[in-house]
């Protein structure tokens, strides 16, 4: 059974609606993500969650039961919030036993949990420092401890990685996990940021305007991304217009370009369809091979790997391609680009396509 | 360190002798032997100071210029913290129009203020009282509490309020453990500014006092108005150092540049 429920979440502002009849589950122990762009409604969603919004429609169980009537204060969730929201005037260990207060624990035995709680943070030794003293990555083990230390059955992380710079960010992907896991805490993390998505979540709900657009693991949301705004959000894509002919249930029949390729087989009706396809798996290939064919417009040296904006017939393809030690096309070179059939996905058309 | 020019240095030496001049001329005042105001004095001598303690009727001003700054800045403080709180965090119509209100005693001219609270005392009987002279001194320094919270506050992280509340604790609580503890060098400062404002206040006063509720403002100004013996100048001198006092111990608990100009060291 689903320990997290919402069902048909709804929030409107005035005449638009910032959540728009959202239903998932998240189950128990998972690590789950409420991926979107900034404006999509996965904040409102998070906030709903935590009692600081009323759903304008919905509801939302835990557990079971129904969170609608019960105040923040006592839904017993840890939060983790952007920008941690730390007691400035009190200690690490303060902060960190200010929850176990609220609730009465006495002091031998908060002392012991707050001690624990920041030993799963590895901040033991700085309990008594006050938080301005201390960098942002330690901030946040410190807001971490503190949401934790109440053993919430529930712990909300709103964008907890987007104030550190990028190798902090990553080290503390890492962290979060591990300490999630440690933990055993069911997690919902709200975030822009896709990598960080996928890194650290068990599912990822990609969210726009307000709608779920999939629900999937991170390898599923980005192998078979199920609209056309996924396929972009998450990682780089080429996406472009193609003809679906026909469909049979091992495969489609595809005009590309005005090339006849075969597909993998998918759950649309014949006409225009949009097709992504991700610029790793492109291959430059000879002239006989090719699907099609362009000039290489830009091209920039990563170390690891060559990325190339390539001019074709079907607009601007994003190529890139493994550093093999060799030398690659250079600019203004014609090369000629293909790929496997089963690295395509075929997509419902996006009116607003770019 | 010296990037002003050699004129702005000028500036601002002959600013500072203007603003301390009449405070040295008073110090010196207060050490003449003489019988008359004479600077710079003929001698040093404290006689002027014991001659306070001969003046039962200055040391009971004192004291009651001390009650009322006490009374009169806590029960501002009270009125000015919830509403430096509303105005600065709440968000409803007439936010501008209650903050115009609480420092309109700022904008009235104070003889103005005097005659009003004369006659709006007389209404109630409280005039010459010391209740009535809580409630016009109150009136009176709201707005420099006011102003001072209110720059606290502003600068709150509500999000941290949330934190709090999703810990458990009630909005009593927040208040308490949270909110307060974030803004309370502003309410001190601000308390201190108004206690100060409160001690020294002379125009209003000395429309609503009666000979029983004599603060040290208005003996002294009705003792220079009969004598010119320099009493009044060692009075002013220790009313100097006490403030100096109070100043100094406020900038080491917590800066004065902070608390009046807003940033700092942190």
């Amino acid at each position: 059974m689903a320990f997290l429920e919402a069902h048909g979440l709804t929030k409107t502002y005035g005449e638009t609606n910032a959540v728009d009849n959202l239903t998932f589950t998240v189950e128990k122990g998972s690590f789950v993500s409420l991926l979107g762009p900034s404006g999509c409604g996965k904040t409102t969603t998070l906030q709903m969650i935590a009692g600081f919004e009323d759903p304008t429609m919905g509801k939302i169980k835990l557990a079971g039961r129904d969170l609608s009537a019960i105040p923040a204060r006592d839904r017993g969730l840890g939060i983790v919030f952007q920008s941690y929201a730390l007691f400035m005037h009190m200690t690490v260990a303060e902060n960190v036993a200010f929850g176990l207060e609220m609730r009465n624990v006495d002091k031998a035995e908060r002392k012991r949990r707050v001690a624990d709680a920041l030993e799963l943070v590895h901040l033991g030794h700085l309990a008594n420092r006050y938080p301005r003293a201390m960098s942002g990555g330690q901030r946040q083990r410190v807001a971490l401890a503190r949401a934790l230390v109440i053993e919430p059955e529930l712990l909300l992380l709103d964008e907890p990685l987007s104030n550190l710079d990028a190798k902090l960010r990553e080290e503390m992907q890492l962290e979060l996990r591990r300490i999630q896991r440690e933990a055993g805490v069911t997690t919902l993390m709200v975030t822009h940021d896709q990598s960080e998505a996928l890194a650290m979540s068990d599912r990822v709900l990609v969210m726009e305007k307000g709608r779920l657009q999939q629900e999937d693991s991170p390898f599923e949301v980005y192998e078979r991304p199920r609209t056309s705004f996924v396929s972009t959000f998450l990682g780089k894509s080429n996406n472009f217009e193609a003809e679906l002919k026909s469909v049979s249930p091992t495969a489609s029949q595809l005009l590309i370009g005005g090339r006849a390729l075969t597909g993998p087989t998918v759950n649309l009706t014949p006409g225009t369809v949009e097709v992504a396809v991700r610029p790793e798996r492109i291959e430059i290939v000879d002239a006989a091979e090719a699907v099609i064919t362009g000039t290489v417009r830009e091209r920039i040296f990563l170390g690891a790997q060559w990325m190339m904006n390539v001019a074709t017939p079907l607009g601007d393809m994003l190529v890139i391609r493994r550093n093999a030690g060799r030398r690659e096309a250079e600019i203004g070179d014609t090369v000629h680009l293909s790929w496997a059939p089963e690295h395509m996905r075929i997509l419902p058309l996006n009116e607003v396509a770019a | 360190m010296n990037q002003n020019g050699r004129f702005s240095q000028v500036f601002n030496i002959l600013f500072c002798a203007f603003m301390l001049a009449p405070i040295v001329v008073v110090m010196g005042v207060s050490l003449t032997p003489e019988g008359f105001l004479e600077f710079p004095p003929s001698g040093i001598s404290l006689r002027w100071y014991q001659a306070i303690l001969d003046n039962p009727d200055f040391i009971e001003a004192a004291w009651i210029s001390l009650k009322l700054g006490i009374v009169a800045a806590t029960v501002a403080s009270v009125l000015a913290v919830p509403a430096a709180l509303a105005i600065g965090q709440g968000k409803f119509k007439g936010r501008e129009a209650l903050q115009a209100l609480f420092l309109s005693p700022l904008m009235v001219p104070t003889v103005v203020l005097g005659i009003a609270f004369l006659r709006f005392l007389s209404l109630f009987g409280l005039n010459g009282t010391f209740t009535g002279l809580v409630l016009c001194h109150a009136i009176i320094i709201t707005p420099f509490i006011l102003r001072l919270v209110l720059a606290a506050v502003v600068g709150l992280d509500r999000t941290v309020d949330r934190a709090a509340e999703s810990l458990g604790a009630s909005n009593w609580t927040i208040f308490r453990r949270i909110t307060l503890p974030s803004i309370l060098p502003g309410v001190i400062g601000g308390w201190v500014l108004a206690f100060i404002t409160s001690f020294d206040e002379l125009t209003v006063t000395v429309f609503i006092v009666n000979p029983a509720t004599t603060t040290l403002p208005v003996r002294m100004f009705s003792h220079i108005t009969q004598t010119t013996d320099p009493l009044v100048a060692s009075v002013s001198a220790l009313t100097v150092i006490f403030t100096i006092i109070l100043m100094v111990a406020v900038d080491r608990m917590y800066g004065l540049d902070r608390l009046l100009i807003g940033e700092g060291k942190k």
